[in-house]
């Protein structure tokens, strides 16, 4: 459904995109997975034709997008990530005024209108104001007009940046039945969590490329370990748990307060026993695959 | 989701225009409380100080016109101005930076498409005050002649032209401090220096040729041409006038909002 080859962008002296290929197949969901300036962003406003390519060549539903750019848009659902709403009007205006700009008549997208909330679950939000709605339902209603004119594909930037955790189940709820639906869905995140839960399959961007790809199971099996260490202290101890990881030869990384030690050779790590720290194990997962990456990465730079 | 057919005029899609304007339509009139001040109110309050006020003070113009006869016009078409300004650099700036325009262009809709919209929708708004306004000084007995009735076509030329001069400030600014510019530089001088206030005759020499290359005075002069029912060819020139300033300005207007939108 999306075909991409050798993509770059250029914004003047900077290279956004940096020779991006990947293909996304009908009705899968492809997740695009990378830290804030990987070029997800970039690379999403390219499909959408609201950039031109400086090389590559980007096709959507069979359509160039380079060539044929109107088309193409007649064929995507696109939420940015600022949501785009129309704050002069109510709920089901923007809708409706969606849908005509789409080339709906006004009664098909009245029609259209009715329905689409419903599904989204905002039916009764119809004749409110944008600025009275919450962050989460102003999403939905973003991804509502996106999925209007029953498009082929759905692009989606990081649609739960920015919510609540209730605000973004909601959201995950209503892309779980999109998804089930059978549409294309291509979109990116930071939230691992989001990528596993949702993503068929994901491709982990860094500085303009993409540095690997594969379902989330194949990208942790291939570079996360099978179990990771995590252990909790006081501050006062950081310095001395640090000291003895280095003594016993393991790597680790720090999030927040916490320690993550991967496991080595397949071994479960063994720890020497110290004051105040609280030790947990936990499956391998997403986060771990991306430092593991995109440390790569930025080694080889 | 079937489409109805679209109607495609040399790369320009009909229905983007047009959605557009339903779009700014819908807006309106959600607001028309509100918006009686601006279209009527606010320039009817203009127009009676003047004519009611000064024109108490000058005796007459022009060879024996009241002031109040000779102002109205020219208020009017000032009135139009900054309705066709205010939309197309402010609105269309607060619709650039609040992602409504890129949510738009993600639709099959082009740059040019809404720039015409906008376009279409600021001279609407000029057409709408020009007529409102126009209505009340009926009422005063400012306006007398049917011929009147060819305002409009002067209140039509400037919202095309103005608001093309006001998609340039919005396309340009990063931010509000040099969109205000568009006040400053733009709608003042051209709301006192248009030949509305005072006939442009009484101008220094040096400073009358240059009032009448400002976009908004031929316009004012075909508003007083309809409104007094004297027709000249003074008036064609005018009119052609606006319509080449308006077909320069239109195609910088739209590559200036490509380069910001289209990046």
């Amino acid at each position: 459904m999306i075909r991409g080859r050798d993509i770059v962008k250029h914004f003047g002296p900077t290279t956004a995109v940096d020779g991006v290929t990947f293909d996304v197949m009908k009705g899968e969901t492809y997740g695009l997975l990378g830290p804030n300036g990987a070029g997800k962003t970039t690379l999403m406003r390219l499909l959408s034709a609201l950039s031109p390519l400086t090389a590559g060549e980007l096709v959507v539903a069979g359509l160039n997008v380079t060539r044929q750019g109107r088309a193409v848009r007649e064929r995507l659902g696109v939420v940015t990530q600022q949501d785009g709403l129309d704050t002069d009007l109510t709920v089901r205006q923007n809708l409706e005024i969606y849908g005509y700009f789409s080339g709906l008549s006004r009664r098909e997208s009245s029609q259209r209108a009715v329905e689409v909330l419903a599904f989204f679950g905002l039916s009764d939000r119809a004749n409110d104001d944008i600025d009275h709605l919450s962050g989460g339902m102003k999403r939905r209603l973003a991804i509502a007009r996106a999925f209007l004119m029953a498009p082929d594909v759905i692009i989606l930037d990081e649609p739960t940046t920015g919510l609540d955790p209730q605000g973004r189940n909601l959201v995950w709820e209503k892309l779980a039945a999109l998804k089930a639906s059978g549409v294309t869905i291509l979109m990116s995140t930071h939230y691992m969590e989001e990528a596993a839960a949702l993503c068929d399959r994901i491709a982990i961007m860094h500085l303009g490329r993409i540095l690997d790809e594969g379902t989330p199971e194949e990208l942790i099996e291939r570079h996360a370990s099978t179990e990771v260490a995590q252990l909790r202290m006081v501050t006062e101890a950081r310095a001395e748990v640090r000291a003895a990881l280095a003594a016993a030869g393991y790597a680790w990384r720090e999030a927040g307060a916490t320690i993550h030690v991967p496991s080595r050779n397949g071994q479960r790590p063994q720890l020497p026993p110290m004051d105040g720290v609280r030790v947990t194990y936990r499956p391998g997962n997403l986060e771990d695959v991306f430092l593991a990456v995109a440390g790569r990465g930025l080694g080889e730079e | 989701m079937t489409t109805q057919d679209t109607i495609i005029v040399a790369g320009v899609r009909w229905r983007s225009v047009q959605a557009l304007w339903l779009r700014h339509a819908v807006a309106l009139r959600r607001i028309w409380k509100v918006a009686t001040t601006w279209y009527l109110i606010e320039p009817a309050i203009g127009l009676a100080a003047v004519g009611f006020g000064i024109g108490r003070l000058v005796e007459e113009v022009e060879g024996g016109m009241r002031y109040a006869v000779f102002v109205t016009p020219g208020i009017i078409i000032a009135s139009a101005m900054i309705h066709a300004i205010f939309e197309c650099s402010w609105g269309v700036f607060y619709r650039i930076t609040g992602g409504f325009y890129e949510t738009v262009l993600t639709a099959p809709v082009t740059v040019t498409e809404l720039a015409l919209g906008d376009v279409a929708w600021a001279t609407t708004r000029a057409v709408l005050t020009t007529v409102s306004v126009g209505a009340v000084a009926v009422v005063f007995g400012w306006i007398t002649s049917p011929w009147a009735v060819g305002m409009l076509l002067a209140a039509i030329l400037v919202g095309m032209e103005i608001g093309a001069i006001g998609l340039i400030f919005a396309a340009l600014s990063s931010n509000t401090h040099t969109l205000s510019l568009v006040f400053t530089v733009v709608a003042t001088p051209l709301y006192f220096f248009s030949g509305s206030f005072f006939p442009i005759a009484v101008l220094p020499d040096i400073l009358e040729p240059l009032a009448w290359v400002l976009p908004l005075t031929p316009g004012v002069h075909i508003a007083q041409g309809f409104a007094r029912g004297q027709l000249a060819l003074t008036h064609l020139w005018s009119a052609l006038y606006m319509m080449g300033l308006t077909a320069v300005i239109l195609p910088i207007a739209i590559r200036l909002l490509k380069r910001r939108l289209v990046t």
